[in-house]
């Protein structure tokens, strides 16, 4: 199974691909506007964010679980936490 | 070739590791468990154990997010085929049933284990509460189901699961609880979210 190498998640349709190219190797949900890929700043906030809204937790738990989760992530292996 | 032998091999040990990680965490807890009592019921030596998970941490934080990634995957599917909103509910206590002494004593010990583990809960409930809005979307749109926030929408859900299932041994003495009183939970939480 295919995922997301910047949020994991399992990539089987077409559409959970960015823009819809299968070629590429993150979702729809970690591009920017213009197709590129969300940058670890963008993709962390984005990420507290989703945690936040799907569970009415508070940032700060919120975001140290969105930190843990994408240290484990291949797009996020080289990045420095300075967040 | 007998590299690529060794590596399945070794994937196969990681794996055969974690299941039996997750049914000593199940039938022992989390604290109780030592890493000597998995290892000698997977039949490893200690050592082995550890060159594949080198702390308890790690072991329990691999254990959690196994039993995640095959909750998350199975609603994953049901949200692609398009389900409604009870189907996906029911996707989720089954994969509950699937785990369910391991995850009552997930939900029970949880701010007892280390933050590696803490966290990997975390997300693990954001996929969950996730699919569950995906599927409500369209029936709040359709006028089926009240409009509520998305982590009411859930928390309410997760509510009432998780006192049954933490306080397990007053509803039932044996047996699962997702079994005897699943179909009573789902049917009631429906009434409770659907528009009046």
């Amino acid at each position: 199974m295919i995922k997301c190498i910047a949020c994991g998640m399992p990539m089987n349709a077409k559409e959970d691909f960015a823009c819809g190219d299968i070629t590429k190797n993150y979702c729809k949900f970690c591009m920017r506007e213009d197709g590129s890929m969300q940058s670890y700043r963008e993709k962390l906030n984005s990420m507290t964010e989703f945690i936040i809204k799907t569970q009415g937790i508070k940032e700060q738990p919120a975001r140290e679980a969105a930190k843990s989760m994408m240290a484990k992530l291949p797009a996020w292996q080289n990045k420095i936490d300075d967040m | 070739m007998a590299e690529s032998k060794r590596k399945i091999q070794k994937e196969l040990t990681r794996k055969h590791i974690l299941d039996t990680a997750i049914k000593k965490f199940g039938h022992n807890g989390f604290v109780k468990t030592r890493t000597l009592d998995i290892a000698t019921a997977a039949n490893i030596s200690h050592g082995s154990l550890f060159a594949h998970f080198p702390t308890m941490d790690d072991l329990m934080t691999s254990a959690i997010e196994e039993f995640g990634n095959r909750l998350c995957t199975r609603l994953h599917d049901e949200v692609s085929k398009k389900q409604s909103l009870p189907d996906i509910l029911q996707a989720h206590l089954n994969g509950i049933l699937d785990f369910e002494d391991f995850y009552t004593h997930l939900i029970i010990e949880r701010r007892l284990l280390p933050e590696s583990a803490k966290n990997t809960y975390i997300v693990i409930q954001s996929t969950i509460s996730f699919h569950i809005g995906l599927a409500a979307e369209k029936e709040i749109q359709q006028g089926k189901i009240k409009n509520m926030p998305l982590h009411m929408l859930f928390n309410a859900w997760m509510g009432m699961i998780h006192y049954y299932l933490s306080n397990g041994d007053l509803f039932q003495q044996n047996g699962s609880i997702i079994k005897a009183y699943g179909p009573e939970l789902l049917a009631n939480y429906l009434l409770f979210i659907k528009s009046t």
